[in-house]
């Protein structure tokens, strides 16, 4: 490690090194005033012209790009060797590169302190049931119970997702942003890693008003000439709400439970499990334990967006469509489709032309 | 050989390689009306002279007999245009994490210092907040602008597009080195203005080569300032680089007290000093006059006598 960085290292010092700093030791602050000779003067005059020497960069500047292509190529060459390290714990790849819910082990739950509770005397005794016991003073959460839950919450992941819902993400903790967004990412849905603002769903038009929606297809392709339509439209909200820390985001969980939105969420010894429609009796103080979770229901998300895709290119529509719109006027597509020739709209969305066209195959329409 | 007695699937079957020929056949025959290739296959082995025309293919796409339009509605459905929207500031939200991704891609390329970094002027909050029309605190925005001077000291050679491309985003539009300060110079009859200010003090001076009188208000140093250290501390730039013999100075001060007039003066002729020799400056500032005093009086407030002086504590 110390030789493949040496070389960065002495790249940087050549690009931190300034010819100025020699000079400030001869400038001493304990001068009298009154008492100054002319040799204070001839300081003041050497640094000016020293000054302006260093106005312009000079040749050392030149240096740093060929210095980084050189680190590059050296980081290459021997960069393989020395020891091989044996497989071990890697925290990026549970962000970039999640478990999937048939990779779930109890090896990997209890790698991730899954199990770890907290202190008895703080406990929520409706938890009880997933308590395997306790140690030190702290209770253990029954890995294979949290492993049973993991799972069927990841199937109502997958199927609220093949069935064109709205789930959305939510992890307020530092640190839980990039699993959070991940998720969203993997299953097409929604992030939150900031406050929650209470009213967002009871109080929906005042807070999300202003957001944006946008009408797709079943090839999740945009149909721009719905725009006008959806401008006065009620605000959404989601289908499926999984909260990585429900003990902070009771709020999130109520306005759920008024508006029969379910939610899924991690719940601690101290957490209470009725919050939640699918409780995850798990350790929700560990980072990595909310980065399996969050991960695993991610995937589970996207195996439900890859299911309802499957489905839509085999012709059969797996969501329900959205009510109240009309048909966009002539007018209206006249419009869209100048502005698409017109390079106005950058995105390559086919517009009604497209999704007109290819209409879902079905078994009668074949001849013979 | 009639096109009815021929079966559907050898007329695909052969049309294919008929097709390229037929446009041949018909010229060399000399036909006058010339079908193109494609028009319909019945042309295959009927002359064009043939009155019957046959009715165009059946089009079993049209399932119940609705129009194709109206099914397009039960395909659709509506979602978040971002998938920030339930934060309630969508285009913030996607702008920071845009920036984050953008910083974990380039974060091991070499940087320069902070100084040497080129300026630039990132845009205001208000102005920011203005284009983005949502709720954004300043603390938020300042995490973007925090991340966009860390990729600002990328080192200008390895300096990739994406990241200028990010930058210009959020960049004000005005030039930070069009704001340059007036130039002070020192006019044809060899005199140098300064300002100086202290407490409610302000002090003009002219200074000019000379003899070492110094005038204030019209008076000399003695009649203005009763105290010694005043009058030192008035020409204290000159004392303190040996050069009370070479200037002349014509001062006018009004405000404040005496203490304060003398003070101004120093920053004042200071100023003026630097103006005639600017390379003095590392010798003024170790003098202590080239720093603006900022001390004022402190404001009384209510529940105190005074600025900090508070009535005497009573038990009950």
């Amino acid at each position: 490690m110390i030789i493949r960085r040496s070389l960065l290292r002495q790249g940087c010092r050549a690009l931190q090194f300034r010819g100025l700093t020699p000079y400030r030791r001869f400038l001493s602050s304990e001068i009298d005033g009154i008492n100054t000779t002319s040799d204070s003067l001839i300081d003041t005059q050497v640094l000016a012209s020293r000054e302006a020497e260093e106005t312009d960069p000079g040749p050392r500047d030149t240096f740093a790009a060929q210095n980084y292509e050189n680190f590059k190529h050296q980081q290459q060459m021997l960069g393989k060797l020395g020891s091989i390290v044996e497989p071990h714990y890697q925290p990026h790849t549970l962000v970039n590169n999640p478990p999937r819910p048939s990779e779930v082990t109890l090896e990997l739950l209890l790698a991730s302190q899954a199990h770890l509770g907290h202190s008895t005397s703080l406990w929520n005794p409706a938890n009880a049931r997933y308590i395997f016991g306790i140690r030190e003073g702290v209770h253990i959460i029954s890995l294979d119970v949290t492993a049973a839950h993991l799972r069927r919450a990841a199937k109502v992941v997958r199927e609220v997702a093949r069935r064109g819902g709205l789930i959305l993400f939510v992890g307020t903790r530092p640190g839980q942003d990039r699993c959070v967004v991940k998720a969203a990412e993997l299953a097409e849905g929604c992030h939150l890693f900031e406050r929650w603002i209470p009213g967002t769903i009871t109080n929906g038009q005042q807070i999300l008003g202003k957001c944006t929606m946008k009408v797709v297809d079943e090839f999740d392709r945009e149909v721009k000439e719905f725009e006008d339509q959806i401008a006065d439209r009620p605000v959404l909200k989601p289908d499926l709400v999984i909260c990585l820390n429900p003990i902070e985001n009771y709020i999130l969980l109520h306005e759920c439970g008024l508006n029969g939105i379910p939610t899924i969420g991690i719940i601690d010894t101290d957490a209470n499990p009725t919050w939640v429609t699918y409780p995850i009796p798990a350790n929700d103080d560990s980072l990595r334990c909310v980065q399996v979770i969050a991960g695993v229901l991610g995937r589970a998300g996207e195996e439900g967006q890859k299911l309802r895709k499957e489905a839509a290119a085999n012709g059969h529509i797996t969501f329900n469509p959205a009510r109240n719109l009309e048909m966009p006027d002539k007018e209206k597509i006249k419009e869209v489709a100048r502005r698409r020739t017109s390079g106005l709209d950058y995105e390559e969305e086919l517009g009604i032309g497209a999704a007109l066209m290819q209409e879902p195959k079905s078994k009668e329409d074949e001849l013979d | 050989m009639k096109a009815s007695s021929l079966s559907i699937g050898f007329r695909r079957a052969t049309c294919s390689f008929c097709r390229l020929s037929r446009q041949a056949q018909y010229e060399s025959n000399g036909f006058r009306s010339f079908h193109p290739p494609g028009v319909s296959r019945r042309h295959l082995a009927t002359t064009t002279t043939s009155p019957v025309t046959a009715a165009p293919e059946l089009n079993f796409s049209k399932r119940d007999g609705k129009p194709i339009d109206e099914r397009l509605l039960k395909r659709v459905r509506i979602v978040p245009a971002s998938p920030s929207y339930f934060s309630g500031k969508p285009v913030f939200t996607d702008g920071l994490l845009s920036m984050q991704a953008l910083l974990r891609k380039f974060q091991t390329l070499p940087c320069v210092e902070p100084n040497d970094a080129p300026r630039v002027a990132w845009k205001r909050f208000r102005e920011y907040l203005g284009q983005v029309n949502e709720p954004v605190k300043a603390a938020k925005y300042h995490k973007i602008i925090q991340i966009l001077q860390r990729l600002n000291r990328i080192h200008p050679s390895l300096m990739p597009e994406e990241v200028t491309e990010a930058m210009k985003r959020y960049k004000r539009d005005v030039n930070p080195h069009d704001n340059q300060a007036k130039p002070s110079f020192v006019d044809e009859n060899g005199v140098s203005r300064g300002l100086g200010r202290r407490k409610t003090s302000t002090a003009r001076v002219w200074l000019v080569e000379g003899e070492g009188e110094v005038l204030v208000n019209g008076k000399t140093l003695t009649q203005t300032f009763g105290k010694l250290h005043d009058r030192e501390s008035a020409i204290w730039a000159l004392k303190a680089t040996n050069r009370t013999d070479k200037y002349n100075v014509w001062a006018l001060v009004s405000g404040g007290g005496t203490t304060g007039q003398a003070e101004a003066l120093t920053l004042a002729i200071a100023k003026a000093l630097l103006v005639q020799e600017p390379l003095l400056k590392p010798a003024l500032r170790r003098a202590g006059c080239v720093t603006r005093d900022p001390r004022i009086v402190e404001r009384k407030k209510p529940g105190h006598l005074k600025a900090r002086k508070m009535p005497t504590w009573v038990k009950r």
